[in-house]
């Protein structure tokens, strides 16, 4: 058994895809439709068989509840490991992300905070090595 | 061996595309042996949709201005769309939207039976992927309505059930490059 998958709710597919891969620079990894359903992950391209984001449309109103209040208690919906957190802060913000924080330090970790324009805080997180 | 399990898909056809700019409509046709009136109630009540369609309904669909839930069959996650019925002239065209698509249906007397014509505006990304699961849930309509049902066929059923194939055929026939689905690790040879 092994975490392949988690999911973020998002207000809109198209609006999250371009988000999750022209801002943050994942890649597409699936995209299937049934009917009116439609599965879409995203995946990075430094690990591009490794763990899938699914971009979950969020049309449920107990989840939307559920996301609004995490969001305005500014806790994220999801969170991104990375090795270079200050450049990863400048290339998102360059592509026009708005960061709620940026590069902090905290305990055993730098983390910064980003709104994914879908409803959802993003954090990312550079451990600390000593 | 069971009829189910005999039961393989003939070649793609009786499928177009209309193009309107990006919005894209799959229209599919099928002649059936069986009276419009007959085929009218294998489209709209849900204890023979239950048979052979890609969703459940919790009520009749056969009544213009009804409100009806949907739910998707074989989908990850539960999905459930409200449906309106925007046309239903008994046993001739049947409208109503599928979450945020459309269907029509026309029925025509036809030989003694009826040409059935399926209008469905899916995204064009996957619109073989849809001709694909129609063509199977004609073939399971057919033999359903022929007394001979085989039981339905959606989702990860008709994955093993010649879906793959007809998707590719029906993107080849639209021109349009095949869905990378299921990833082709995860494929059979």
């Amino acid at each position: 058994m092994k975490i392949k998958v988690m999911s973020v709710y998002v207000d809109n597919h198209e609006k999250a895809l371009r988000f999750y891969t022209e801002v943050l620079g994942f890649a597409k990894k699936t995209d299937f439709s049934q009917g009116p359903y439609r599965w879409l992950t995203v995946a990075s391209p430094e690990d591009p068989d490794g763990t899938e984001l699914q971009l979950a449309l969020n049309e449920n109103p107990a989840a939307k509840a559920y996301q609004q209040a995490i969001f305005q208690q500014g806790q994220p919906a999801a969170m991104f490991f990375t090795d270079d957190l200050q450049a990863d802060y400048e290339r998102i913000k360059a592509r026009g992300a708005e960061f709620t924080m940026p590069p902090t330090d905290v305990t055993a970790s730098k983390i910064a905070m980003l709104n994914d324009t879908c409803g959802n805080l993003i954090q990312v997180t550079q451990l600390m090595r000593w | 061996m069971t009829d189910r399990e005999q039961y393989t898909p003939g070649p793609a056809s009786g499928a177009q595309i209309r193009k309107d700019g990006e919005r894209w409509t799959l229209i599919l046709v099928r002649e059936l042996r069986h009276s419009p009136e007959k085929v009218w109630r294998a489209l709209t009540e849900p204890a023979h949709l239950r048979e052979w369609a890609p969703f459940e309904a919790d009520s009749s669909l056969g009544t213009v201005g009804t409100t009806v839930k949907l739910t998707t069959v074989g989908a990850p996650t539960p999905h459930v769309s409200e449906t309106r019925v925007t046309r239903a002239d008994a046993p001739d065209v049947l409208e109503y939207n599928w979450g945020d698509q459309d269907i029509r249906w026309e029925l025509e007397a036809f030989g003694g039976g009826t040409r059935l014509t399926l209008w469905h505006n899916i995204d064009r990304r996957f619109i073989s992927m849809g001709a694909a699961g129609w063509h199977i849930c004609f073939d399971v309509l057919d033999r359903l309505l022929s007394g001979t049902p085989i039981g339905r066929i959606v989702g990860g059923e008709a994955m093993k059930c010649g879906w793959r194939r007809l998707n590719a055929e029906y993107a080849k026939q639209f021109g349009i490059a095949t869905p990378n689905w299921p990833p082709q690790a995860a494929q059979e040879s």
